[in-house]
């Protein structure tokens, strides 16, 4: 039952740990940095999407969150980064207790447009309040360095992977969550209190947001309310995971790495064509949906099983299955 | 005679103006098995839901060991004790058969080599082993009903609901889950069991208890309950109809 990708974490961390002695060009390690940061993106997105079953369109709210609470703790309160950017990660926790409390009863649309509908109010409230800087947003101190960023990413990413690999793979959590996803009230009949589970997931996909926010915020050293507060990373993290394969910690990492490889190429080959960006993503989005509703992922993995049932089921009943289990 | 183990006092539940279960009280003691028969429509599955947790009563309350436990949430009742089948199987289809009894087993079970290894014998019980790898959504109805009773199980209950388990299968598959339940009851369980079946319900209930239109006509052995002239009308009226 267990996934043995998982073999392969230990060799591909040795080697992104080794990565910046052999490029020395700080826009390509740039780009990697930031490809990092989307698979940490998407693998949070994921904690609920897939794991739990519910769409959250203001998952980009965590990530302002965080970016903002890192820039005013340091910018106004004069904290160190290394305790201002826990404390975003905190604070996103904060944010997700508190909009969980009222979306997490609702179910389908209804929780995607009503944490939708909170995230623009989040980006609202940024942009009318003075300790945000409003639209003009904010600046923060540059620490031009980019290989401290590239680790430090990687340190946030490969942690936030071990521990959901940890929570939602190997501890009894995963597949509770996955009860919920599949009928919330067979699992309540199973002693599995949604509610209480949900609150959780809701979490364990804020915390790591947040921390994302506030590293990019230093990392970029200017926030404002349209770049870390839009929908962008929402639909971004939402089209890596749906692509890559909801429900799992390989998909995310496939569909983040693919999508950020696309939109990176055509950025840097094709910027005048930006309508056309969208479009293709649009349309990659739209057929993956159709012919792959499990994401790449998903579809590589379940065409090996699914090939072993139809083996049997081909080969009839009586071949392989005990007589009294009739089929 | 014993303390019973759950007692229904005079729960009414209403949705709007429509009351599906109208004042119904009896008591079960351990070890039984009850009967709970009805027409369609009855309130059998409504009283269920109340006594599992599902709803709460809008009057009456339901006394489980010795406590009030109306209202009580679900998942507080399968700790307490109380396992029940859904009539409308409700399997994680996207999970495999296993799976879906290891996630059973959590509540008495609650590390995940334990659960597991308890999830085996569940399934070596309820006839599900050479099934454990494929996916819930690939089972038959024999297989979903199944499985439904599996994770009941699993919650290693003292007190089981089960739902119309036997309803749509063939007379063999009947057969072996009428003897899952009749081995249930000879380790102690108590059970409360919804059946349209008359072959089946009447087999293996120790009393019946009849609902119509959501209110309790009868009560009493398979014999009396035949001869109850209210619950002749019930059944032959809605055969006429
Ligand atoms: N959630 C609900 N909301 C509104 N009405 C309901 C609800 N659940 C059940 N009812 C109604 O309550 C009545 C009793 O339904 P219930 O399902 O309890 O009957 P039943 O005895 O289980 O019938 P069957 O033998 O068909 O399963 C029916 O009229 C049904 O339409
Ligand atoms: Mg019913």
């Amino acid at each position: 039952m267990k996934d043995k990708s998982i073999h392969w974490g230990l060799p591909i961390l040795l080697v992104l740990i080794a990565l910046p002695a052999v490029i020395q060009d700080t826009f390509f390690l740039r780009v990697i940095t930031e490809a990092i940061m989307w698979i940490g993106l998407a693998l949070a997105f994921d904690v609920l999407a897939g794991y739990t079953g519910y769409l959250n369109f203001g998952h980009g709210a965590f990530f302002g969150v965080g970016a903002y609470t890192t820039a005013i703790l340091m910018m106004q309160a004069h904290w160190p980064f290394a305790l201002a950017l826990p404390m975003g990660g905190v604070l996103a926790g904060v944010g997700a207790l508190i909009a969980g409390l009222p979306t997490l009863r609702l179910k389908g649309a209804y929780f995607a447009i009503a944490t939708w509908a909170l995230s623009r109010a989040v980006q609202q409230l940024a942009l009318i309040m003075d300790i945000t800087g409003g639209p003009d947003g904010m600046r923060l101190p540059s620490f031009l360095n980019p290989q401290f960023f590239y680790y430090l990413m990687l340190a946030v990413v490969a942690a936030t992977f071990a521990l959901l690999w940890y929570l939602l793979e190997c501890s009894p959590f995963g597949l509770k969550l996955k009860a919920i996803r599949e009928d919330d009230q067979g699992a309540m009949a199973l002693g599995l209190n949604p509610t209480k589970l949900k609150m959780q997931a809701f979490i364990l996909s804020a915390v790591p947001t947040g921390v994302l926010g506030g590293v990019y915020a230093y990392w970029i050293t200017f926030i404002d309310p349209a770049s870390t507060l839009g929908d962008l990373v929402s639909d971004q993290a939402l089209v890596m995971v749906v692509f890559g394969g909801m429900g799992t910690l390989i998909g995310p990492v496939i569909g983040a790495l693919l999508i950020f490889a696309f939109k990176t190429l055509f950025w840097a080959y094709l910027s005048d064509f930006q309508l056309l960006y969208l479009i293709i993503l649009g349309a990659v989005i739209a057929l993956s949906v159709v012919f792959i509703p499990n994401g790449l992922w998903g579809t590589l993995r379940g065409a090996r099983s699914q090939k072993k049932t139809e083996e049997k089921k081909d080969e009839g009943p009586a071949a392989k299955l005990s007589p009294s289990e009739g089929e | 005679m014993a303390e019973p183990i759950l007692k229904v006092n005079s729960v009414t539940k209403c949705f709007g103006g429509l009351t599906a279960v109208n004042d119904v009280s009896f008591d079960v003691q351990p070890g039984e098995i009850i009967g709970l028969l009805g027409p369609n429509g009855a309130g059998k599955t409504t009283l269920f839901n109340v006594i599992s947790g599902f709803y709460a009563p809008t009057s009456g309350t339901i006394i489980f060991k010795g406590q009030d436990i109306s209202g009580k949430p679900p998942y507080t009742l399968a700790d307490r004790g109380i396992g029940r089948t859904f009539q409308v199987v409700k399997p994680f289809a996207g999970l495999t058969v296993l799976e879906n009894i290891i996630i059973a087993s959590f509540l008495r079970y609650p590390k995940r080599k334990d659960a597991e290894r308890h999830a085996w014998k569940i399934l070596e019980n309820t006839g599900l082993t050479d099934r454990a790898d494929v996916s819930a959504a690939s089972l038959t109805l024999a297989g979903r009903k199944r499985l439904e009773i599996g994770k009941a199980l699993a919650l290693e209950p003292t007190f089981l609901l089960l739902d119309e388990v036997v309803a749509g299968l063939n007379p063999t598959e009947a057969d072996k889950t009428v003897e899952l339940i009749l081995e249930l009851k000879k380790q102690g369980m108590t059970i409360l069991v919804v059946e349209h079946i008359m072959r089946v319900i009447m087999n293996i209930s120790d009393r019946l208890v009849v609902l119509n239109f959501g209110e309790k006509i009868a009560e009493g052995t398979a014999a009396e309950v035949a001869r109850n002239p209210l619950v002749i009308e019930a059944y032959l009226g809605e055969a006429a109809a």
